[in-house]
């Protein structure tokens, strides 16, 4: 679990933390789409202080994905 | 606050507004030639939190030309109050964007020209469509040029050329009702280029405005809504220990107050000014304290560093008196609504009291730290009005000569000695362009003493002052303690020259109770006597807001009949003696 990316998605995705695991993606969540995908990076972006490259945007597929490039910028998510 | 909300909050919230019984309604169409997704959800979620309706058009994706020019489209079906054109640098200038120099400067000043042609053809095609109001963006001025340093120093190069742009757009319609220019260019400054424009969100999805700050950008575009509604503020009501100064006067001492010398003490003066500034264009000052009187007005009337002093307040309450009992008295006082009052307080505990006991004066969120005071109020939009007259500059002024007026009143114990030691002055004159505005303006707002409510725009008097079957005349109103402007409007439709019928009847509030209306009325007769007019028509039509004329016809001598009111010119008028009449 890492409470502070998963109610950032919850909040951009508008479902409850309990609907969101490593596998959720536009597949699996309805809200998710091509805009809320770009809404859901902008807030993490300015949240955890970052910023993602342009092929980590093309890359992400999942909140898997996401972890793994927070990890890459050097963010802690154990909390 | 949702100023500080990201944009998911607005998406999110927007999905779940749901229906409303809110009086202000207002439709919004947004034309844009990028994808500005966000933009509409954060407008209607601002406007439902601020109690107005908001319903939206928003046309395809760079589809704002096909919109305006195809008459059937479905923009002017949606039938937009207020429409914003939304453009940006870039794709209007296509090409010449990344290679301005590739053309000699005499072809790139061609080029301009014609985007600015192509752009006032658009315009007034749209003016011809449609009664909608229209709000263009200007142009933002890159950073960047490939001239570098040199940029500067070209006259017709890429920077100067959109200056140049953006100048031609605001002359163009500086005089247009209908149109006004929203300047994007100093939208960017304000956030900076950086923020505003994301290369990555601009690379993925076309957008040239980040999503962090489109609800920013929404929040420009509820001044314009507020204004078109008519729910502009008009007077704001301040606190004073802690809010216009720094520590309470009554414990720290007129030594002991922070205000001025140091910065905690030039936060109340940075703020000062700023209301100062707000006082001169015609947005009312008062004062709404819990203290003692002598020396909150001590440090008002003698501090040397005070920027505000007695003659810039409307009124002054400052007294043991609970707030939200003097806020009643101020708005009494002043003739004004609840609704027009803006609440600055230090204190959470008094802003929630006065939330709560008066949720229509709008009370102002402040933080603990008073050097954000003037940024907030910068940053509020309640003030804009899409029309500032030389009456407006000038009101601030004449509430206090009110306050003086009030002030004899109350020593003068007999109404009549009152109104004859008032040395009223009535000039009465027929409406030209100088007044134009003014008179429209008083058609707008005048809710009490208006017998027909009936609102025009400045297009409708100048239609009025051309027709030579229709008179519009106004009053200036001048007595011993100042000038009260024009405060009187009357329309009298002439086409029978037997029968004159008086369309509209108006005085505003400020100069009522003064048998003004009864001069006016006496002039009125007069001059139909002189134009062999044998009765002059009216009608009385009841709102909410207009009791106070209820019994004006009949005063003046006017019999009811089925469909309203008649008097014969010949019946005798009496014009109140005390009143000079200057007739011009």
């Amino acid at each position: 679990m890492s409470k502070r990316l998963y109610s950032i998605i919850s909040k951009v995705m508008d479902i409850p933390i309990s609907e969101i695991n490593d596998e959720s993606s536009p597949e699996s969540i309805e809200s998710w789409d091509s805009f809320n995908s770009y809404v859901l990076l902008d807030e993490l972006e300015t949240e955890f202080k970052t910023e993602f490259s342009i092929d980590e945007v093309v890359e992400t597929k999942n909140v898997a994905d996401i972890k793994k490039y927070l990890k890459k910028h050097g963010i802690e998510l154990n909390d | 606050m949702s100023n500080s909300e990201k944009l998911s909050y607005f998406l999110n919230k927007a999905k779940k507004l749901g229906d409303n019984n809110f009086n202000n309604k207002i439709r919004v169409a947004i034309l844009s030639s990028f994808t500005i997704n966000g933009l509409e959800e954060s407008l209607r979620v601002k406007l439902y939190e601020k109690k107005i309706d908001c319903k939206t058009y928003v046309s395809g994706y760079n589809q704002f030309n096909q919109e305006i020019l195809d008459v059937s489209s479905k923009l002017y079906k949606f039938s937009p109050d207020l429409t914003f054109l939304i453009l940006d640098t870039q794709s209007t200038l296509g090409n010449l964007f990344h290679e301005p120099y590739s053309v000699s400067s005499s072809e790139r000043k061609k080029i301009f020209d014609e985007k600015f042609d192509d752009l006032k053809n658009l315009v007034r095609s749209f003016t011809n469509q449609t009664k909608s109001k229209l709000v263009v963006m200007n142009f933002s001025i890159p950073s960047y040029s490939p001239y570098g340093v040199f940029e500067t120093k070209v006259v017709d190069g890429l920077h100067n050329s959109i200056k140049k742009l953006n100048e031609n757009l605001a002359n163009e319609f500086l005089k247009n009702d209908s149109v006004y220019i929203f300047d994007f260019n100093s939208f960017v400054n304000q956030y900076g280029e950086k923020n505003i424009f994301d290369v990555k969100q601009f690379l993925f999805g076309d957008m040239k405005v980040s999503l962090d700050y489109i609800p920013n950008l929404a929040d420009e575009f509820t001044g314009y809504i507020f204004a078109v509604l008519g729910l502009t503020k008009r007077c704001i009501v301040l606190d004073l220990d802690n809010t216009l100064w720094g520590g309470i006067v009554g414990e720290d001492g007129y030594d002991g107050i922070k205000l001025g010398a140091g910065a905690q003490g030039n936060s109340f003066i940075e703020f000062q000014k700023y209301l100062l500034s707000l006082h001169q264009r015609g947005i009312l000052l008062a004062i709404n304290s819990k203290n003692n009187p002598d020396d909150a007005l001590d440090v008002i009337t003698n501090h040397p560093d005070m920027i505000l002093r007695k003659e810039h307040f409307a009124c002054m309450k400052i007294n043991w008196n609970d707030k939200v009992s003097n806020m009643i008295d101020i708005a009494k006082e002043l003739n004004f609504g609840l609704d027009y009052l803006v609440y600055f307080d230090d204190d959470p505990v008094n802003r929630d009291f006065m939330k709560s006991s008066l949720p229509d004066v709008l009370t102002v969120e402040l933080p603990n730290d008073p050097s954000q005071y003037a940024i907030i109020l910068k940053n509020m939009k309640e003030f804009n009005v899409l029309k500032i007259t030389d009456e407006d500059a000038k009101r601030g002024q004449m509430y206090v000569q009110q306050k003086n007026r009030q002030e004899f009143e109350r020593s003068v114990t007999n109404l009549d000695e009152f109104l004859k030691q008032l040395k009223l002055k009535v000039k009465i004159k027929e409406a030209d362009k100088f007044s134009i505005p003014r008179i429209s303006q008083l058609t707008l707002k005048t809710n009490q003493f208006n017998l027909t409510t009936k609102r025009y725009q400045e297009e409708d008097i100048k239609n009025f002052v051309e027709d030579k079957n229709i008179e519009t005349g106004y009053a200036q109103v001048e007595d011993k303690f100042g000038d009260n402007g024009i405060t009187s409007v009357f329309i009298l439709n002439k086409r029978n020259p037997k029968e004159w019928y008086l369309d509209t009847f108006l005085l505003s509030c400020r100069i009522m109770g003064r048998e003004i209306e009864k001069c006016i009325m006496s002039h009125i007769i007069s001059k139909a006597k002189k134009d062999g007019v044998t009765i002059i028509k009216a009608n009385y039509l009841p709102t909410k807001k207009n009791k106070p004329i209820e019994d004006f016809l009949p005063d003046c001598g006017f019999q009811k009949n089925e469909d309203g009111w008649i008097i014969n010119v010949n019946n005798k008028f009496k014009s109140p003696d005390f009143i000079e009449v200057v007739d011009e």
